[in-house]
C-alpha cells in the first residue's frame, strides 16, 4: 500500500463531483431564473394577436417594438416613471440623512437608552404597512397632503429609514474612531466631525443605502395604491397594476412596461450587491 | 482635504486615547473629558430627527390603529370596545387568511432558504464564469415584486401562458390547466412565483457567509482525509448558523408583508384560496371601509410579527 499515490486521485475525483454538480444545479438556475424574463421579453416584442394565439409562440414571429411605442405614447407611463422617480429619490435623499445622522449616533455615543432606541427603529420592520394605511390615510387628509409627492415620500419613509439607519451604522462602525476624535480635537463641532471625517470614508456605502432606499420605494405598491387618487399622481407600479385589472389585458405593452420598469432595478441592484449583503447583515459577521 | 485628514490620523496615531504614557497626556486627558461630557446628549440629537420622523409617521399611526380597533365599527362615538376582536374570532374567513397567510410564509421561507443554500454552495465552488452565474441568480430579486407577479401571471395563464405550451410539448393531453383559477392549485403556484422572487436573496446572503468561512479550514479538514459531507457538517453548518439566523428573520418579516405579488397574481382568489392577510386587511380598510375592522385584523397580524420576530431584535442590539 502507498497511501501517499492513491491519495492524489480520490482528492482530485472528489473535486470534479463536485463541480460537475455545482454545474448542473447552476444551469439548472439559469433556466429557473431567466425563463420568466425571456418570456417577458419575447411577450413585449409580439403584437397583440400574436400574443393571444392559441397555442402560444415562444419567440415572436415578427419581432416588433410596437408595444413599446404604445405604452410610451397611449398611456400614461411616461408620467408614472417620472412620478416613482420623484418619489424614491426624495424617499432616498431623506431617509439616507436622517439615517446617517441617527447611524452615527448609535455608532459613536454612549447615551442612555441607546440599546433601546436601536432595537426601536428596528422594530419598525415588524409594523406591516396595512396597520399604518389607515390611519396615515386620515392623517394626510387631515393635514392636506393626500396624492402629493411629499405624503407618498412620508410613507416610504417608514420601509426604508430603518434600514438606511442601520445599515449606515454599521459602515461608520468600520471606521476607527481615532479619526473623529482628531477632528474633535482640531476644533471640529461633532458634526462637523461627522460631515467631513466620517462621511468622505463611507461614501460607498452611502450611495448603496440610497440607492437601496431608492429600490424599495419603486418597487411598493401598497402605499402608492393607498395615498394616491387619479392617474396623474401614479406610480409605476400601480400603473402596472391599473393594466392589469382592467377589462382586457394587453399582455405585450404590460410586458414593455414592465421590462421599462425593471431595466433599473436590475442594473443598480447588481451594482450594490455586495454593499446591500454588507449592510442587511452588519454586526452578523465579526470581520 | 486629504491632507488635513492625514495630518489629523497621524496625530490621533501619535496621541492615541486610552493611553496616558505615549504623546501629549494633557492633551489627552482634556479631549477625555470633553468626549465624556458630550457623549451623553450629543448622540442623542444625532439620533433625534430620525425617532422623531419614525415616531411621525409610524409611531402614530400605529397607536391610532391600535385605538381604532377599540372603538365600535362605523360609529361616531368614541367608546372602548373589543366587539371587533370578538368578531374576528367567530370571522371564517379572517381564520382561512390567517391559515393562508401561515401556510404562504412558512413554504415561501423554507423554499427560499433550500434553494438559497443549495444555489449559494454551488456559487461558491471554484468554477469558471462564475460572475455569470452569479448575476442570473441575483436576478429575479431584483425586480419588484409586482411585476414578478404580473409576468408570472400571464406565464399561468390557461390559453396564452407558457406553462401549459410547455406542458403541451412534453405531451400532456389537454393541458389548459387553470393555475390561478384552481383553488387548489392557486396557492402552490403563487409560491412558486414567490420561491422564484425571493430565494436569490437569501442566496446572497448565505453566500457572504459561506464567502466570509476561512479556506484554511477546509484545507486541513482535506489533509486529515475529511469527506465533502464532513466538511458540511463539520464546517460550513457551523460557519453559517448566523447568515442563516439573519436571513430567516428577515425573509419572514417581509414574507409576512408580502402584498404586491399576491395582488397581482390573485387579488385574494379564487374564493380566498390565496387571500394573505395584507390584502384581506386591504380590503377590509378601503374596498368596503370597515376601518375598526380592519385594524383589528392589522394589530393581529402586528402581534404575530412581532411575537416570532423579538428574539431577532433582540439577537441584532446585544451583538452592537
Amino acid at each position: 500500500m502507498r497511501p501517499g499515490f492513491t491519495a492524489m486521485p480520490v482528492t482530485r475525483r472528489k473535486l470534479q463531483t463536485t463541480t460537475v454538480l455545482a454545474y448542473v444545479i447552476l444551469i439548472g438556475v439559469c433556466f429557473f431564473n431567466l425563463l420568466p424574463f425571456v418570456f417577458m421579453l419575447s411577450t413585449s416584442l409580439k403584437t397583440d394577436q400574436e400574443a393571444y394565439a392559441i397555442p402560444p409562440t415562444f419567440w415572436p414571429k415578427q419581432a416588433t417594438l410596437d408595444a413599446y411605442t404604445q405604452v410610451i405614447v397611449w398611456t400614461n407611463f411616461p408620467r408614472y416613471f417620472m412620478n416613482s422617480t420623484i418619489v424614491s429619490l426624495g424617499t432616498a435623499l431623506l431617509s439616507t440623512v436622517l439615517g446617517a445622522l441617527a447611524g452615527y449616533g448609535f455608532s459613536r455615543f454612549n447615551f442612555r437608552g441607546r440599546g433601546l432606541y436601536m432595537g426601536l427603529v428596528l422594530a419598525t420592520q415588524l409594523l406591516p404597512g396595512v396597520l399604518l394605511i389607515g390611519p396615515y390615510f386620515k392623517l394626510l387628509a387631515a393635514v392636506g397632503l393626500y396624492n402629493t409627492y411629499l405624503g407618498l415620500i412620508l410613507a416610504f419613509t417608514t420601509i426604508t429609514l430603518p434600514f438606511s439607519a442601520w445599515m449606515l451604522k454599521g459602515f461608520i462602525d468600520t471606521v476607527p474612531e481615532e479619526m473623529d476624535h482628531a477632528a474633535l480635537v482640531d476644533g471640529c463641532t461633532p458634526l462637523g466631525a461627522f460631515t467631513r471625517v466620517v462621511l468622505p470614508v463611507i461614501a460607498p456605502g452611502m450611495v448603496a443605502t440610497i440607492v437601496f432606499a431608492f429600490l424599495l420605494a419603486w418597487g411598493d405598491l401598497l402605499w402608492a395604491l393607498v395615498l394616491t387618487s387619479g392617474d396623474d399622481m401614479a406610480m409605476v407600479t400601480l400603473g402596472l397594476s391599473r393594466l392589469v385589472t382592467q377589462f382586457r389585458i394587453v399582455w405585450p405593452q404590460l410586458m414593455a412596461g414592465s421590462v421599462i420598469a425593471s431595466v433599473p432595478c436590475m442594473v443598480l441592484y447588481l451594482a450594490l450587491q455586495n454593499y446591500l449583503v454588507k449592510g442587511l447583515t452588519a454586526g452578523a459577521v465579526k470581520e | 482635504m486629504n491632507r488635513r485628514l492625514r495630518r489629523e490620523l497621524s496625530r490621533a496615531v501619535r496621541t492615541p486615547f486610552g493611553s496616558e504614557i505615549t504623546g501629549n497626556m494633557n492633551q489627552s486627558l482634556a479631549s477625555k473629558v470633553l468626549f465624556r461630557s458630550i457623549r451623553l446628549n450629543t448622540g442623542f440629537a444625532f439620533a433625534l430627527p430620525c425617532l422623531l420622523l419614525l415616531l411621525l409617521v409610524l409611531g402614530l399611526p400605529a397607536i391610532m390603529a391600535v385605538a381604532n380597533s377599540f372603538t365600535p365599527i362605523w360609529s361616531e362615538v368614541k367608546t372602548f370596545t373589543l366587539d371587533n376582536y370578538t368578531k374576528l374570532l367567530q370571522d371564517k374567513t379572517f381564520w382561512e387568511s390567517l391559515q393562508v397567510t401561515i401556510i404562504f410564509v412558512a413554504y415561501t421561507v423554507m423554499l427560499h432558504l433550500a434553494l438559497g443554500l443549495v444555489v449559494a454552495l454551488a456559487l461558491n465552488a471554484d468554477i469558471r464564469g462564475i460572475w455569470l452565474f452569479r448575476i442570473i441568480a441575483i436576478l429575479p430579486w431584483t425586480i419588484p415584486d409586482v411585476i414578478s407577479g404580473l409576468v408570472w401571471r400571464f406565464m399561468y395563464d390557461p390559453t396564452a401562458g407558457i406553462i401549459n405550451y410547455f406542458l403541451d410539448r412534453l405531451g400532456v393531453q389537454n393541458p389548459y390547466i387553470e393555475w390561478l383559477a384552481h383553488p387548489r392549485l392557486a396557492l402552490p403556484s403563487v409560491i412558486l412565483a414567490d420561491v422564484w422572487r425571493g430565494y436569490p436573496f437569501v442566496m446572497l446572503i448565505l453566500l457572504a457567509g459561506l464567502q466570509a468561512i476561512p479556506k484554511e479550514l477546509y484545507e486541513a479538514a482535506r489533509v486529515d482525509g475529511a469527506s465533502v459531507l464532513q466538511e458540511f457538517r463539520h464546517i460550513t453548518v457551523p460557519g453559517l448558523v448566523r447568515m442563516v439566523q439573519v436571513a430567516l428573520a428577515l425573509d419572514v418579516i417581509w414574507q409576512f408583508r408580502r402584498f404586491g405579488l399576491v395582488y397581482n397574481m390573485t387579488q385574494g382568489g379564487p374564493g380566498n384560496a390565496t387571500d394573505i392577510l395584507p390584502l384581506a386587511i386591504y380590503r377590509q380598510y378601503f374596498k368596503y371601509f370597515n376601518f375598526e375592522y380592519a385594524s383589528a385584523m392589522a394589530v393581529v397580524l402586528a402581534a404575530i410579527m412581532i411575537v416570532i420576530s423579538i428574539p431577532y431584535v433582540r439577537m441584532m442590539v446585544k451583538r452592537t
